[in-house]
């Protein structure tokens, strides 16, 4: 994509979003906490996502049996830098109709912590804000995990948990 | 923390916020037009945002965007709020389970 291409996706709010966080660990440790079943369900609603990320190859995140979350291809894995997934968000009728959209995940080593950028973009003009509104709980309990080792208590982020 | 609650701590800086919350995605000349300020004055500003984590920006082509992350305050929330929220949405959760049993119930029969 070029860069005027990439100017014309940025419109009303929704059509592309910028989450950043700083979290004390190393990018091998924070690539693992992305892509493991296990650490992902305890900062993601309950949700595990399986894949054995290759470059395109297919992820699924869901509660087995309950709930479908996202699905979508992994379009670039570079471990322990950068991801970059279609996103099909699954969890409702209303979020199936806006269709793919995109998440890069961006490790950068910042002193002993890393800077975790994870822009979500190629959503569609005035897209459905469920789409994305997860992002802050989920690097907030991602760094929570990482930092202590404990799980993000807060309303919600445990939603399909055991 | 100390920066989040000092960039918070201005008017001008949270109306950049609520600018950016409308319409994330912007540029310095558009932020500028809904501030009486100078570009300079915006500038400082938004360099302070950056500074706590606020605001990140993305260049494309010539331009810079400036995007809202609001990853700093929900933090802030998860250190404060949590255990006064907790109770509640445990409510919530085992009231969804209820309704959700006696619907699969209904259906059932």
């Amino acid at each position: 994509m070029n860069d005027e291409q990439a100017y014309t996706v940025v419109g009303g709010r929704g059509s592309m979003t910028v989450f950043e966080i700083y979290i004390k660990t190393t990018p091998e440790r924070l690539w693992e906490a992305i892509t493991s079943e296990e650490m992902r369900k305890r900062y993601s609603f309950g949700v595990g996502t399986v894949s054995d990320w290759t470059p395109g190859s297919e992820y699924k995140s869901a509660v087995p049996g309950v709930v479908d979350i996202a699905g979508g291809e992994n379009l670039e894995v570079d471990p322990p830098r950068r991801l970059v997934q279609s996103f099909n968000a699954l969890w409702s009728e209303d979020v199936q109709r806006e269709g793919a959209s995109r998440v890069t995940w961006e490790i950068e080593p910042v002193g002993t912590s890393c800077r975790l950028r994870v822009t979500h973009d190629q959503l569609g003009e005035g897209a459905n804000n469920e789409l994305y509104g997860g992002w802050p709980m989920i690097l907030s309990g991602l760094k929570t995990l990482l930092e202590t080792g404990e799980d993000l208590d807060t309303p919600g982020s445990l939603r399909y948990s055991g | 923390m100390d920066e989040v609650f000092k960039a918070l701590a201005d008017p001008t800086r949270r109306e950049l916020l609520d600018q950016l919350f409308e319409r994330d995605g912007q540029t310095l000349s558009a932020l500028e037009e809904g501030l009486p300020m100078t570009r300079f004055g915006v500038m400082k500003h938004l360099k302070v945002l950056e500074e706590a984590g606020l605001v990140t920006t993305q260049k494309r082509g010539r331009e810079k965007l400036h995007f809202l992350n609001p990853v700093p305050i929900r933090l802030i929330h998860d250190r404060w709020v949590s255990k006064y929220a907790a109770p509640w949405a445990s409510v919530l959760t085992e009231l969804k389970h209820d309704i959700e049993n006696d619907e699969n119930e209904e259906k059932e029969r």
